[in-house]
Order: C-alpha cells, then structure tokens, then sequence
C-alpha cells in the first residue's frame, strides 16, 4: 500500500538526499529530484484508491492524513507543476550556484504543499503551512542580497498571516476540543457566533496572504520576482493556490450556512474583483516582465476569489476550473521569461526586444500563455472566463460583472506590451548571438502550452474532477451543465465541436497574419523612429516598446502612487521607531535598574488590595 | 520590639544608600547594612527575653524559656554568604575603577538600551 | 551501583574544591574534571529517572527526618530539570574545553561547577533555606563568571547583576523569615502543609517578597535590567548557562512556591501580565540591537516572558507547555549563545554588522545559528514549534485569547530580528578575512548534539511529552507533594 506518509516522505527525503548529492557527487542531484516527483506523481494518481486515512498521534494532539476529491485536485496539479518546473530546473538552474540549498527547499516546499491538502486536521495543515513558509523564504532570498529585504518582507506577511490561522485554530480548539476537519466542520455551528466570525475572518486573512489578495498582496510582486524561474512557476502556479485551497474550505465547509455568510461572500468577492482591476493597472505599469507577470497572477487570483465567494455552483466551477488553469498557464509565463533571462541574462522589458527569430519556442509558449490569460478561445481561459461572467450575472452581481470586465479588458493593455516588448519589435545588438533556450527548459514548456489548447478544447477532462471536488465542498455536483455555454449545445462534445471551430478560425487567421507580416518586415535600426523634430541624443534609447504606456501612467499613476505598499512600510517603520524608544527603560545605570525594583515592590504592596484583593 | 525596629530601620537605610547614593563603594556598604539588617531581624524572631540555650539534658528547663536555635543556624550562614557577597562586590568594584577611573555610578553605563 | 540524589549537589562542589587544588598540577586534568563531574551526573541523573517516576525519592540528610532535617526532593518534576541541566552542561563543557583559551581556568571551572551545584540545588532542595544557601552559590558564581573576561563591560555588567541580585536575595531572605516566623518550620512540604492557617496578611506580604525576588533571577519585567548586560558581557557559553540552567533553576523555584505555597488566583493572573509585559518590551528591545549577544539576551528575556505566561495561565495542560518550552528554550538558546559565541570570534566583533558574509566563510557554525534561529521563531519541523503551539492552545483554553494575540505579535517581530541577523550571514559580501582559524571540532560537536536535539524533539515531540506530563503533574499537584516530602 502506497499512501500519504510514503509520498511526504519520499519528497521530503529526495530533498535531503539531494542537498548531501550537491556536496558528494552533483550528478545524481537532479535525477534524484526528478525520479522522486516522478514517482510521487504516480503515487498521487492512485491515492483516491487508498481509502483508509492515515491516523496517528502527537502528544495531545491527533493527527489524520486522507485524500478528498478536493485536495485530490490540487495535489494533481502541484504534482505535474512540480514535474515540469524541476526537469525545466534541471537545465536552467545548472551552473548556479548553492544547488543543494535550492534543491532541498524545492522539494521541501513540494512536500509541505502535498502535505498541505492531504492534512486532515488542523495541526498538520498549519505544520506544513509553516514549513511551505520557511522553504519559500529560504529560495526567495536565494538569488541575491537584494533578496533579503524582499525576503523579509514575504516572512513577516507569511508570518502574519500563519499567525492568523494559528489563532483561529487555537480559538477552534478551546471552542471544540478538537482539530479534526471532519469534527470540525461537523460542529462549527455550535460555537458562538463571535468565535466563528473571528475563525472565519482570520482563516480568510491567513490563507489571504498566500494568494496575494489584496491588501496583503504587497510581498507578491518582488518575491516572485527575485525568486528563480522554475520554482516562480510554483510559486505562482501552485504555492498560491495553497491560498485557494484553505478559502474554497473555509468558505464552503465553515461560513457556509452561518448568519454572516453572505455578507462575508459579499465582502469577498468585491475584494477579488477590485484585486484583479487594481493589480491590471499596476502590471501595466511594470517594465519588469516577472514583475508584470505577478500582478498579473495577483489579478487572477482575485477573479477566482471573486468566484469562490459568489458561492453558486457555477461560480465554484468557474473558480476551480480558473485555478487549475491559472496553475498551468502562470507557470508557462514565469517558465517563458527564465527562457529569455536565461539566454539574456535579464527580466527587464526595456532591454530585450524582437526575440521571436532567436527564441521561436519560447514566444510560441509566452503566446499560448497570454492567449489564456485573456480568455480567448480555443485556449483553456476561455470557458473559466465564461462561467465566470456566467455565473456573476445568474447571481445578479451586475456591479461586479462590469469591474471584471473591466480589469479583464484593460489585461490586453499589459499582455501586449509583455509579448511586444520582448518579443516583438526590433532586434537589439546586444541580443544578436542568443539562442533558443535548451530542449529540457522548451518541452516542459511546450507541454504545458498544448495542454492549455488540450483543457480549452476539451474542458471536459478538467470538468470531471473538479465536479467530484465540488462534491466534497457541498452539494454541487455538475453544475457545470448548468451552463448557457454547456447547455445550449448539448453535451459537451458538441461544445468541443464549437470551440475548436472558433479556435481553429482564430489560429488560421493567426498564421496568415503573422506569416504576411513578417514577410514584409523591413528592418531597422533602434535609432530609426520619429523624433517631432527634435535630435535625440546618441545615449537615449527612443523605441517606443520603453516607456510603453506613458499616457497611462500620466494619467493614472498620481491615483495608483499612494499604494498600500508604502502604508506598510511607513507602519512598520513607524512601529520600529516606537520600540526604539522603549528600550530607552534599559538605561544603563545600575541605580535604575535597583530602584525600578524597588518601586515595583512599593506598588505591590501598595496596590495589594486591588491586584490581590488583601489590604496589608 | 526594639530589635525589629532597629532591623527594619537598618534596612531602610541601607536602601537609601543603595537607591541615592552615586560613589558604588557607598552602594555596596549600603547592601551591606541592609544585610546586617536582615540578619538582625532574623535572629530576633528567635529571640526570647532572658531565654537560655536549648539544652534539653538541664533539669527544670521548659521550652518556653529556650531561644529557638534555628535562626541562629540561619543568620550564621547568612552572615557568611553576606560576606562572600561584599567580597565579589568589592573586587568588582576595584575592577571597576581600574578601567573607569570612577566611582560614580552613573559615569559607569556604556552597556545600555 | 547505590545512586542517591545527593551526588547532584556533593560531586559538583567537590569538584569545585578540586578543581584549583588539581589546577597547580595539570591544566589538562581542570578541564577534564567537570566533564567527568558531568557525565557521570548525566548517567545518575537518567538512572534515578525511572525511580523517580514512580515515586518521588527523598533523601534525608544527616538523619533527621522531614520537616526538622533538610531534605531532598526528587520527583519528576526534579529528575526532568536536571537532567536537562546535566546535558546543557555537559555540550557547554564540550564547547568550553577549546572556547576558554584564556586563563585562569581553574577559576571558569571552578565556577561552572558551583553553577551546577547550586542549580541542581535550587531544584531539588526540600527546604527554603537551603535553597536560600544554593541560590546564593548560583548567584556569587554567576556574578563572577561575568567579570570572567576581566574587561571594562563585563565589570560593569557583573556589577550591575550583583546590585540588583543583592535584592533578590534580600528579599528571599525576608521571606523565608516570615514563613517561618508563621509557620515555625522550613521544609517547604511542611510549610505548605500549614500555610492554610496563615492568615491571608501575612501570606500576602510573602508572596510578593518570592514574586519580586524570583522575578529578578526570572528576568521578569521591570526587574530584568541586569539580565541584557550580563548575558552580553559574559563569555558565550555562560550566556548559554545563564539562558538555560541558572534562570530555570529560579523559574522552578518561583512556580514550586506558586503551586504548592500559595494558590492565589490573583497571584497566577499577575504573572501572566507580568510575562505579558516582558515578553512585548523585550522582543521589542531585541528589535535595534546592534550587538549579537545583547540581542539574544532580549530574545531570552522575551522568552522568559512566554514561559511565564504560559505558567500564569495556570491550568495542566499550560503548565505541561511551560515546562516544554522550559526544555526547549534551554536547548535553543544554548545553541544560539554557543554559535554567536565562535561567530563572535571569528568576526573579531561583538557588532552584528561585523557578521556579513560568515555563512560562507564558517558555513557550519553559522548554520547551527539560522537553524536555532529558525527553531526559536517556532517553525516546524523544529522544536520550537510544538511548545508554542502547546502554549497558544493550553493559553486559548484557558480563555486569554489577548495573550494569545500579543505572543504572536512578539513572534513576528522576533522573526524579523532573527532572519536579519541570518540573512546577513549568509547574504552579505564576506568583509572577513579570517580563513584561517577553524571552529574546533569540539565546539561543533557541542552545537551539532544541541541541533540534533532540536530537531529530534521537532519530528518526535512526544517522546519528550511523556516525560513533561509527570513533572506538571509533580509541580501542579500540592497534596501528592505535601504527602511524600513528609515521607507519609
């Protein structure tokens, strides 16, 4: 019997191996971790076979490990992620340095994640919560010592936000006596209705934090940004979804059903949908292709949030379905843009241009992943998309329709500029002798870009499991049927049938007009562009792919500057400056210290009445 | 009566040299009064007016007019570890003033905050 | 082979008798002693262990039987912390032997070893004054361990530690005088047996004199001034003795008087406010520091505060989880005062900032520091985690979920301390040019027994569970106490 302590296990101990591999013989380093996902992917395919849960006990506290057709979906998805990132690691990562640190935090946070939605009880979630914390501390600091502050600044929201989790299991606790999800979500009625407003809360403020919803989103965009390629693409493809994962719970197995529920979905969802509005105008602004990107996942994030808290059947199945897709397609943009730092050594937008003759596979996936991300047909994002809007109007969230549209709309705006910044427009000199990325960076890739196309035209495949995940959630079982997009045509072969013929327009149209263009392509120099009369000076780079929306940033940047980023800063350093002054108690002289004992003792005694109750 | 008195206004002086008085070879006499003034105070809870040893093998003497023996034992000890105490004091404060060149308290504070 | 609890006070003190005799002949054999002295402890210690689980043993001193003689009691409870003291001693033995290179060290070990004695003492003691006696010992040895360096701020700070530990004993004196004007004994089974007819008063006017003599030595706010100076002026491995055996000698005798003497529920709800208090002001003192050591000294401060809230709650279950992180921040702080200790050196400087770089030039050292760190943030797998998860429930349970709140809140600001400090080490350009002097193999192996601890209690925590349920048991349970001490 393969089960759940031999798949944490294995991972845990494939980090290890290689961390002492790195130091004996660096060549089996990265077969180990390979082999181990491997074989833990195996392992997670057949768990929903294993019925019995793994039971054991931790001084008084008992432990319960078991697999639901919820967390069967999300440990699918870290799985495969996993696969990819670590035999895309396997080329992208060679040559670096401190690989037995890196290796052993990767599979140390794969591990935490699996043991994450394998947890049956709250201690061993918030055990693997917080070891999922430390591992993507320790590779977002790995890069560099700029890191460190971005590091920091990830550790104490983290910390934030596992404390949160850990007062509501405490409150839980001493409300219940218990910390076993299933008795949990058996008897959460029967706690006062304080208590379970403050789990909720404080559950959804933990779990939050991983998934960047903001206000709590600010570590996001540099943790994603310092952290190397392939695991960003866990980070971002999987580590968030964490997030996900603990509120799809709270909301549907806790609030559900309490007084407060729809107001708390209501607070939610407008949380997710002003995320993603807010978080699409700050990736416009960004010239850094990571950092782009992570407002970008910051955004969908919010979506599916937005789609979790409507709570309708459809909603769910929209969220779920945009999660996993999110999970694939995130990863193939964070994927795409190691390719090009890999090859050119930066992420800034403003420095690479025109790569599409050089790294030809690289754009092919950064399309495909773009593609998704705007919800065109035949991509995997569409249907996602559909169900959402879908669902936002059966609910009569007319309000919140329009904000997501609107933030889904203004993502072309971001998604332009990263394809045509990097890989459109013109060659720079500094690129001339780039290649493609190495095959073991491109086939994880490309994998992950034909399943995109695979999920977009066939959404039945994700739609299955995530219904069975929906049944452990609540009654919600094929909802997706409900769909106008599902229903209209049938089943939902025939809206395979229909996709793809959208699709394969689409494609067609998208090849014609690529292969005319280029055909016609002239090429020009950096310096040939239009000046309004004036002579550019010789060290200015006027290429209209910098300083892309201007006009944007003009207009919005005065509104977008105050950011909660630097509310943060100044709290935490107002903060700090407070305790400065405090420890101005240790003064130093001997004197002091004597007679703040004595005054204490005065105060005892004198106040014994009130603090003891007895007059002396 | 009296030798409470005396104990307890022992100690209160040696306090307010502790706690006022900025020369440390002052402060350390002044925990050395307050430890005199513990002492004092112990030995006189055992304290009985014309009382005698506690010798039990002496005819005619009843417990009423023995002197508790136990606080003896323990002022004794204590007087000990006074000393051991004011010695360590002493040699820190020549320490002290070997590096300060003062015997002002608050001149000796560079570890703070 | 016949063991008997008494070993824990007599060998020590022989040995520190020996220690400068054997010093005129061979320096070698002054290093060897305590480690002798200690090992053969360890191995009393665990063999006395399974005795005293079943029933407490009480050895009678000289004859007479409790309540006229001194006694010693030692039940679960003691066989716990000292054995814990007898292995932080021993790794700090271990660490000492190539660490103190500078002389006089018959005089360091002399010391060391009244340490021992007198913490072992002060927890296995049966009556007041003889604890009185041990707590002396601990404190005249600490105070000179302090100076041990012979500079200008390990003088300051000694002397700063005896003014305000003067008081403490002081106090205690006070105390014990009144319990026995009261009660006419000194055996502390006795007195508790007869505190009942004390009258409220009185009993009072002791307590506060135990609180505020015991707060000293337990670094409770606003009684803690000396603790910062003299954890930091000290050499590295006594701040490690400081942070894991002299503190916790106090704490046990503070929390033994709290159970057993007075069971005021005013008195636990004050500690609980006072460890409150403590734990915020130092985490947050901690915050600036510019020195390694006086930062660690604010973390162990901060620490106490934890330990004596979880105390002040006052319930089994959160008396279980003190005495866990009594265990654990022993252990873990040793650690970080042993691998500061050589980080110390090898910098040349006491600065944090002089640390840049050492996690590449002295790897494992500065790795036993961040796994210390990570370990006292209360991250799992390590130890750390399971007594602050112990202590956030049983504190939950006992209904002060602000406590609850304000320990998290100081465990943030403690991450950002110590991941500052971490990151440093390992982030930093190496500004060091020190590549040719080595961590000794004996210092390393003196941390990697602390890391393996550390780790061993974080994957298997019941293990130490099972020891820690009948020592609160011991320390919760005032009539079991009473009927044993007096041998009934």
């Amino acid at each position: 019997m393969i089960s759940i302590p031999v798949l944490l296990l294995l991972i845990f101990a494939a980090g290890l191996l290689a961390f002492i591999a790195h130091h004996t013989i660096p060549v089996l380093r990265d077969a180990i971790v390979i082999i181990a996902i491997t074989i833990a992917g195996y392992i997670v395919w057949q768990l929903p076979g294993q019925t019995s849960n793994v039971n054991f006990s931790i001084g008084m506290f008992a432990i319960n490990w078991g697999v639901t057709e919820y967390s069967q979906l999300f440990g699918l998805l870290i799985a495969v992620l996993s696969f990819f990132a670590l035999i895309y690691s396997s080329a992208f990562m060679a040559n670096k340095e401190r690989l037995g640190y890196f290796y052993m935090n990767f599979m140390f946070s794969i591990g935490a994640m699996f043991g994450i939605v394998y947890s049956q009880d709250l201690i061993s979630l918030f055990f693997f919560w917080e070891i999922m914390t430390w591992s993507s501390f320790m590779l977002t600091i790995y890069c560099c010592e700029e890191a460190q502050s971005v590091g920091l600044k990830y550790f104490i929201f983290s910390a934030i936000g596992a404390y949160s989790i850990l007062t509501a299991i405490v409150i839980i606790y001493s409300g219940l006596g218990s910390l076993q999800l299933a008795n949990i979500f058996a008897n959460f009625g029967t706690m006062s209705i304080a208590a379970k407003l403050a789990v909720v809360i404080l559950l959804i403020t933990g779990f939050g934090v991983k998934s960047a919803m903001m206000p709590l989103h600010v570590w996001a965009p540099d943790a994603y940004k310092m952290s190397p390629a392939p695991y960003t693409a866990i980070f971002s493809g999987a580590l968030s979804k964490m997030g996900i994962f603990g509120i799809g719970l709270v909301l549907f197995k806790l609030a559900a059903g309490q007084g407060f529920y729809p107001y708390v979905q209501e607070i939610l969802a407008w949380i997710g949908a002003l995320t993603a509005l807010f978080s699409t105008f700050y990736a416009i602004f960004q010239t850094d292709a990571k950092k782009l990107l992570a407002y970008s996942s910051i955004g969908q994030l919010g979506y599916i949030i937005t789609g979790l808290a409507i709570g309708t059947p459809l909603s769910i199945t929209a969220a779920l379905f945009l999660t996993i897709m999110h999970g694939i397609f995130k990863s193939m943009l964070f994927l795409s843009v190691g390719a090009v730092y890999y090859r050119t050594g930066t992420t800034n937008m403003n420095e690479v241009s025109g790569l599409i003759r050089k790294m030809p596979y690289t754009f092919f996936t950064a399309l495909f992943g773009i593609i998704t991300v705007a919800g065109i047909p035949p991509l995997g994002g569409f249907a996602g998309k559909w169900m959402l809007y879908e669902s936002l109007i059966q609910s009569n969230h007319y309000f919140l329709v329009i904000v997501i549209f609107f933030a889904s709309t203004a993502a072309f705006l971001y998604l332009y500029r990263f394809i045509f910044s990097m890989f459109l427009g013109q060659e720079e000199k500094e690129t001339e002798n780039v290649k493609e990325a190495p095959l073991r960076m491109i086939v994880p890739m490309l994998i992950l870009a034909v399943s995109t196309l695979v999920f977009g035209v066939f959404p039945g495949l994700l739609l299955k499991p995530i219904s069975g995940a929906m049944g452990y959630l609540g009654n919600f079982q094929h909802a997706w049927e409900t769909s106008v997009l599902f229903n209209n045509w049938g089943s939902e072969i025939d809206l395979n049938t229909i996709v793809t013929s959208i699709g394969g327009v689409f494609i067609i149209a998208w090849i014609l007009i690529t292969v005319k263009g280029y055909r016609k392509n002239r090429y020009v120099t950096t310096k040939d562009i239009h000046t309004s009369g004036e002579v550019p000076t010789g060290n200015e780079n006027l290429t209209y792919a910098i300083d892309f929306y201007k006009p944007f940033e003009r207009a919005l940047g005065s509104v977008l500057k105050p950011s909660v980023d630097k509310l943060y800063n100044y709290t935490g350093k107002l903060l700090e400056d407070s305790f400065e002054h405090l420890r101005y108690v240790y003064t130093g002289n001997g004197q002091t210290y004597a007679m703040y004992v004595m005054g204490f003792l005065l105060i005892l005694f004198l106040f014994s009445e009130l603090i003891f109750g007895v007059a002396l | 009566m009296i030798y409470y008195i005396t104990a307890i206004l022992l100690i209160l002086i040696g306090m307010y040299a502790v706690l006022t008085k900025k020369n440390i070879i002052k402060i350390v006499i002044g925990l050395s009064i307050v430890d005199s003034g513990v002492n004092l105070l112990l030995i006189s809870i055992g304290y009985i007016k014309n009382g005698t040893a506690p010798i039990f093998s002496v005819k005619g003497l009843t417990p009423d007019k023995m002197v508790d023996p136990v606080p003896q034992a323990l002022v004794l000890t204590a007087i000990v570890i006074g000393l051991g105490v004011t010695a360590v004091a002493l040699s820190l404060v020549i320490r002290l003033y070997d590096h300060h060149k003062t015997l002002n308290i608050d001149k000796i504070r560079k570890l703070k905050w | 082979m016949n063991f008997s609890p008494v070993h824990f006070i007599a060998v020590p003190l022989f040995a520190a008798f020996l220690i400068p005799i054997v010093g005129r002949f061979s320096k070698e054999a002054v290093k060897l002693i305590p480690g002798l002295v200690l090992l053969y402890l360890s191995y009393v210690a665990i063999s006395l262990y399974p005795i005293a689980l079943q029933k407490p043993i009480v050895e009678i001193i000289a004859g007479f039987k409790p309540p006229f003689g001194i006694s010693l009691y030692f039940g679960p409870l003691a066989a716990f912390l000292v054995t814990m003291v007898m292995l932080i001693g021993l790794v700090i033995w271990l660490y000492s032997y190539k660490f103190i290179i500078r002389e006089p060290l018959e005089k360091y070990y002399m010391l060391f070893m009244l340490v021992i004695a007198g913490a072992t003492g002060i927890m296995i003691t049966g009556d007041i004054f003889n604890m009185f006696v041990f707590l002396e010992i601990t404190s005249i040895a600490a105070y000179s361990l302090t100076a041990f360096l012979r500079d200008k701020d390990g003088a300051e700070a000694a002397f700063k530690y005896l003014l305000i530990g003067s008081f403490s004993s002081t106090f205690y004196l006070l105390a014990v005088m009144l319990i026995y004007a009261n009660t006419g004994t000194l055996n502390i089974a006795d007195i508790a047996a007869k505190m009942q007819t004390v009258p409220n008063q009185p009993k009072i006017f002791i307590m506060i004199l135990f609180l505020v003599g015991f707060g000293i030595e337990s670094e409770l706010f606003p009684l803690n001034g000396w603790a910062p100076d003299a954890y930091s002026q000290a050499p590295s491995p006594i701040g490690g003795v400081f942070g894991g055996i002299v503190v916790k000698a106090s704490t046990y005798a503070m929390m033994r008087f709290a159970f057993v003497l007075f069971n005021f529920h005013s008195m636990f709800e004050l500690i609980l406010v006072l460890g409150v208090i403590t734990m915020l002001i130092a985490e947050m003192s901690a915050m600036r520091q510019q020195q390694i050591k006086r930062m660690l000294a604010f973390s162990s401060i901060g620490q106490m505060g934890l330990i004596m809230i979880a105390f002040g709650v006052g319930t089994d279950a959160s008396v279980r989880a003190a005495l866990f992180q009594v265990f654990n921040h022993a252990v873990i702080k040793t650690l970080l005062f042993l691998a500061a200790g050589y980080l110390v050196f090898h910098s040349g400087s006491k600065k944090i900032s002089a640390l840049d770089g050492l996690g590449h030039n002295k790897p494992i050292t500065s790795f036993f520091f961040a796994l210390g760190a990570l370990a006292i943030i209360g991250l799992p797998p390590f130890s750390g985690f399971w007594s602050k998860l112990y202590i956030l429930t049983s504190v939950a349970k006992g209904g002060f979920l602000a406590s609850v709140v304000l320990i998290l809140f100081s465990g943030i600001i403690e991450a950002i301390y110590y991941l500052r400090v971490v990151g440093r080490l390992y982030f930093k350009k190496d500004v060091s040019q020190d590549n040719v002097r080595r961590t000794p193999i004996s210092g390393l192996v003196a941390m990697g027994i602390l890391a393996v601890v550390i780790l061993y209690v974080g994957l298997y925590p019941h293990q130490i569970i099972d020891l820690i349920k009948p020592a609160a048991h011991d320390l919760v349970d005032k009539a079991a106490y009473i009927k044993y001490g007096l041998l009934h």
